[in-house]
């Protein structure tokens, strides 16, 4: 080994006076050892250098790539207009007559092939309302029970004409309660 | 107003010349502070923090008359003994992984250079954590391009003793990571 090969680093570094560095570098020209050494070293400066560039790269603040997910969100935006505009609006259900009307009796014919027209399509850009006809749900309905009640019962005698009755319209909540009470005469 | 009124004698053109200065070396120590900051093992925020308190800190020194020469180990001192105040942040966060980090090998790199440049960086990153503090942080700002006289002022070493580390890091490193 070498007596120069502690002063390889410095030599390297600039850190040598002139004289000391002269000398290091004739030795250098000369050694083949030295000049491996001194090619290691510059490779361990290198990576050196690398991982602090490294190390400063992977801590560095992340900033969003708002083009992949702006991208993303328009190819997802146009599939859903895409599909929605595709939507073929179908035409209201006929409701076919549940009685047989009372016709002649037609004699069978063989069934006359009819061409097949395509209709065209209809893209709607606006929702359409559910033309469907819903079914109205049962609703429990309110039970309504009249009550007459006869004037005298209700006011002292003479007060009101004989014969005159009043009418009490209740109204009844399904739970049992009276949901309303109406007088009338 | 008296005509024996004194002048009012405000540092104005100091101060403006100092942070033209400041902002001269911000410009050119900015990247080599942050760079040695997150290598010690400070958040980038943190990094950002240090070195923006440390020009703070500058600025004061010219504006109050300090010393200039030899500024940039000044800097470089400044900044490490406030990195070191954020003890706990350097003692946990140091020697963290690579992973998860932006692709550092070149763009044009073909993949298995990039395997070949990451494996290369994580052998170099389990290398250096085997050095001790002291031969990491002369490695650490010698790669911030200080010379080993400012290397000594900014650890409160001897140059000699910085050329020792330094040689005995390089040295290590070499063995353990057969570059």
């Amino acid at each position: 080994m070498c007596d120069v090969q502690a002063k390889l680093v410095a030599w390297l570094d600039r850190e040598l006076t002139s004289d000391e560095a002269s000398a290091v570098a004739r030795h250098v020209e000369a050694c083949h050892e030295c000049r491996r050494w001194v090619a290691t070293y510059e490779r361990v400066s290198q990576t050196c250098d690398a991982y602090c560039d490294a190390v400063m790269a992977a801590k560095a603040p992340r900033r969003t790539r708002w083009v992949p997910v702006l991208a993303g969100a328009l190819i997802a935006a146009t599939a859903v207009c895409l599909a929605f505009l595709r939507t073929r609006v179908l035409p209201p259900a006929v409701i076919e007559p549940t009685v047989a009307i009372a016709s002649p009796p037609v004699p069978e014919t063989p069934p006359v092939p009819q061409p097949i027209l395509r209709k065209p399509m209809i893209r709607q850009r606006h929702p359409v309302p559910n033309t469907r006809e819903r079914v109205p749900q049962e609703q429990p309905m309110d039970a309504a029970i009249q009550i007459a009640i006869p004037a005298e019962a209700m006011f002292p005698p003479g007060a009101v004409p004989n014969g005159i009755n009043f009418i009490a319209d209740l109204g009844i909540a399904p739970d049992g309660s009276v949901k309303q009470v109406r007088l009338r005469q | 107003m008296s005509d024996d009124s004194v002048p009012l004698a405000l540092p104005l053109p100091r101060l403006a010349a100092s942070s033209a200065e400041v902002t001269a070396l911000y410009r050119e120590l900015n990247k080599p502070l942050l760079r040695y900051l997150v290598c010690l093992g400070l958040t980038s925020d943190e990094a950002q923090d240090v070195v923006q308190d440390a020009f703070l800190i500058l600025q004061r020194h010219f504006a109050s008359g300090g010393d200039q020469e030899n500024i940039r180990g000044w800097l470089f001192r400044v900044a490490h003994n406030l990195a070191l105040n954020r003890k706990t942040s350097y003692h946990r966060r140091f020697g963290e992984t690579l992973d998860g980090g932006k692709d550092f090998p070149a763009e044009d790199a073909t993949p298995e250079q990039v395997v070949l440049e990451k494996e290369k960086l994580r052998r170099f990153a389990a290398a250096i954590q085997l050095l001790t503090k002291s031969e990491r942080e002369c490695l650490l700002l010698r790669a911030g391009g200080l010379r080993y006289r400012e290397i000594g002022e900014v650890l409160g070493i001897a140059t000699s003793t910085v050329g020792d580390a330094v040689e005995r890091a390089i040295k290590k490193l070499a063995e353990q990571c057969n570059v």
